[in-house]
Parts: structure tokens; sequence; C-alpha cells
């Protein structure tokens, strides 16, 4: 009988009859087969053998062989002997278990707002066992809740929901109001390439700087105002103008080359020696010079060094006609550092003045500049 | 329970007063011997089985027999049995 749990003992040793009585009186013994004097086997249960192992050790008994039969120890040897058989099948079983569940979240395409609230959303709304989770509905209710989305897609992918979000763009014109194009100097238009807005201008106005170029609205046909962003390319002819004087006396200061000095050493600021020369000139400049005495640390001394220089006043007559060119150069020179674009100068031009001593070389630099706000992609 | 050395002594008047609480034993076509109420096994080999009763001992001889079954009182012996006797 195969299925029965059974046990066989081979035992060793003299006067096995004492033995099995007393063994018999425990455990039902079957199956005694007396192999020689001092050999014997028998059979008993299966779940009996530890209390009949036990019995035998204590009656000095020398066990050489234990057999064990029956489907429970087949069972028991299964999961102990083969152990590691037995952890893989339980781990591809739990394994294919939790497969079936969605573990993480992948939430792409979201600027505007937390992914915490769409995966909490989710979390709180849907199951996380994947045979039961439709993607449809997921992407519908993403749509209903969040006013900010405007396309949801959802995957399964593994044990990863991927969920790709589009957000809602809105048209540049609901950001808000848009600034007007104000002139950037003074000119007169030549050229006007609108692109949007409408124009406060036209070809040949004359412009101060500040003043507003195109508004930042146009109007439709039936007269509503509509605000657009103002995007317009102005060129204008841009006077640059410079002006310089010049007066037939001229007074010249000049340094004589004499001198006084007056120097004094200090120590943290405090004068601990001075030497000061009258100044014996009516009029005079001043240079003053700190001059470090050592390089001590602890004790900073220094040395202020004054010198005294002379000066005289020359009269000078110079007629403008002798330095006119000086003088027109001058004026154009001045005029170029307004110049912003020297690519573009159309034209060159000056004229002279007096008043009264004075003559005045106002010389002008006609560039084209673009006035407005350039517009580019 | 159908007991059937129970019934054996029922029907047997047991005219002379015999005792019969000892030991019971059957034998079935000299291939196994049943005993019940022995008081221990004393010798085991597989031409002879011996084993203490009430009152005395009982030599079983043969050949080629084992033990099919020992428990407190009841022995089974299986094997070509030639002779059965108590001394």
């Amino acid at each position: 009988m195969r299925l029965k749990n059974r046990t066989k003992f081979e035992i060793c040793g003299l006067n096995q009859e004492k033995n099995l009585n007393f063994l018999s009186k425990k455990v039902f013994l079957q199956e005694i087969d007396r192999k020689s004097k001092t050999q014997t086997s028998f059979v008993c249960s299966y779940f009996d053998r530890k209390k009949a192992k036990k019995i035998l050790e204590e009656n000095n008994v020398k066990i050489e062989k234990i057999q064990n039969f029956g489907p429970v120890y087949n069972l028991k040897r299964l999961l102990s002997s083969y152990g590691a058989i037995s952890a893989i099948v339980i781990f591809f079983v739990a394994y294919i278990l939790q497969s079936q569940f969605i573990l993480q979240f992948d939430i792409v395409g979201v600027e505007s707002f937390s992914k915490t609230e769409i995966v909490n959303f989710i979390s709180k709304n849907y199951s996380h066992f994947k045979p039961k989770i439709d993607t449809k509905t997921i992407e519908t209710d993403l749509l209903d809740k969040f006013e900010k989305i405007s396309f949801a897609s959802c995957m399964i992918k593994g044990q990863t929901l991927v969920i790709n979000i589009k957000e809602k763009v809105l048209p540049e014109e609901m950001y808000g109001t848009f600034p007007p194009i104000l002139a950037s100097n003074d000119g007169k238009i030549t050229q006007i390439n609108l692109i949007s807005g409408t124009l406060n201008v036209k070809v040949g106005d004359f412009v101060k700087k500040g003043d507003v170029l195109v508004e930042p609205y146009t109007v439709d046909t039936s007269g509503s105002i509509k605000k657009v962003e103002a995007k317009a390319e102005i060129l204008a002819e841009v006077y640059n103008e410079a002006e310089v004087s010049h007066s037939e006396h001229f007074v010249e200061v000049v340094r004589t080359g004499r001198y006084v000095e007056r120097n004094e050493i200090k120590l943290f600021g405090l004068v601990i020696y001075s030497y000061k020369e009258k100044i014996p000139y009516k009029m005079y400049e001043v240079e003053r010079e700190d001059v470090k005495l050592n390089k001590n640390v602890l004790l900073p001394f220094t040395m202020e060094k004054v010198r005294v220089y002379e000066l005289v006043e020359n009269v000078i007559e110079t007629k403008f006609e002798d330095v006119k060119d000086e003088f027109v150069e001058k004026a154009r020179q001045k005029a170029l550092e307004n110049v912003k674009n020297y690519d573009k100068i159309k034209e060159e031009f000056y004229t002279i003045s007096n008043q009264a001593d004075l003559t005045f070389v106002r010389y002008c630099i006609v560039t084209e500049e673009n006035l407005g706000v350039y517009y580019d992609n | 329970m159908f007991n059937f050395f129970a019934e054996i002594k029922d029907n047997l008047k047991n005219p002379k007063g015999l005792e019969f609480e000892g030991f019971n034993l059957i034998n079935m076509s000299g291939h196994l011997l049943y005993v019940e109420g022995h008081l221990g096994l004393v010798t085991l080999s597989k031409e002879l089985v011996s084993f203490k009763v009430k009152g005395g001992v009982v030599m079983v001889e043969g050949s080629e027999m084992i033990l099919a079954e020992l428990s407190e009182n009841t022995i089974k012996i299986c094997g070509k049995i030639k002779k059965v006797e108590q001394v």
C-alpha cells in the first residue's frame, strides 16, 4: 500500500524480542522480519516514527536505517528538500499576482499645475488592478476634472500608467494689454511696414521722440476695438544735430611753471608733521597726492604732497574765418556722437550763425533709422 | 461490534467450566496465525516464534515466518506454519 504513510526501521542488537515487546506496547508494529540473530526490520506508522525512534534510543538499540514512505513524507520532502523549487514557484506566483497591478504613474506634458494632483485623482477614483482599468474613462474624466487640460491619453505599459497630457494654450491676445510703439528719436517718416495694430502716422510726417507711432489695437468693420500687439517696422530720417560756438576774444589760462609745496605727514589720519609754504600767487591750481612712507601695517605713515601751481590768463584773439574748418569738424564729431546707425548716413550739412561776439556752428547728419520696435519671429 | 472469539465462546456450552479468559489463537490454513492476549514475545526467527501467554509459552514452528503485526496484546504471524504447541 504505497498510499500508507509508513516508516521502516532496521535495528541491530541482542535480545531484540525484549525491545520489540517494549516497543509494541507504545507503537503498533508491522512486518517484523528477523533477518539474522542481531538484525531485525519492522514497519510502523509514519506518524509514530519519532516515538519509536525515541524508545529505541532510550533502550540503546542501534538503528541502522530508517526509511519513510507515503504521500505525507513525499510532500514534506518536497517542501524541505526542494525549498529552492518551492521558492521559485512561490516567486512566480507572487510575480504574476503583483504584475496585475499598477505600481507607478508616468505623467508627461504637465507644466502649469502639479503632477501629484493627477496622481491623487487617479489613485482616489480608480482601481490599481489592471484588468479593471479603463483608459478611455480616465482620459474623459481627466478632461472633465482639469480645465487646463485640452488633451489626455492613457496607456498601460508594464506596471506603469503612462498619461500624456497637453495643456490648453491661450492665444497671445489673452495675455493682457500691449504697449504702443513709440518713436525712439526725432525724425521724418520715410517708410512704414505695418504687421499688426493701427498706424498713428503716415509717410512724410515729422515725429518727436516719444510720439505714438502704432496703437495696440485694430478696429474691425463693425467698429469694435480688438486688442492686438503692435508690430511694425517704421523707417525715418533722423536729424542728428550738434552745435559749437566760437568767440573772437578767448581767455586762455595756463601754468607759469612756478609752484610751492605744502606737505603733511600723517599717522591714522592725524597730522604728525607739516611743512607749508605761503602761497604767493594770485591765481593758482592745486594738485594733491598721498604717498605711503613705509610698508609697516602697524604704523602706516603717509605723506600728503600738495603742489600749488601759479596760473596766468592770456587773452587770445582769433578770427572765425581762420579756425572755421576746425570748428566745423568739431561740430561734426559732436553730431556723430548722437548717430546710432553709421551705415545709413543719407546727408550732412551745417549752418553758421552770429550773435554778438559769438559764432555758432550747427552741424546736422541725416540718417535712416527704424524708429519703432522691429518685429522679427 | 462483532467479535469472532466472543461468538465462539457463547456458542460453546462449556459444560466443564473451563477457563476461556487467557488467550485466543487461530490458525488460518497454516499460513497465518492470529493471537490475542499474548504477554510478550520470547523468540523470533524465521523457523520459530514463541510468545508468553497466561499459563505458559506458545511455540510456533514453521518456515519463512515473519511477524506481520505486533501490538500490545495481538500477534499476526505469516509464513508456513507447521506446528503450534503450548508448553
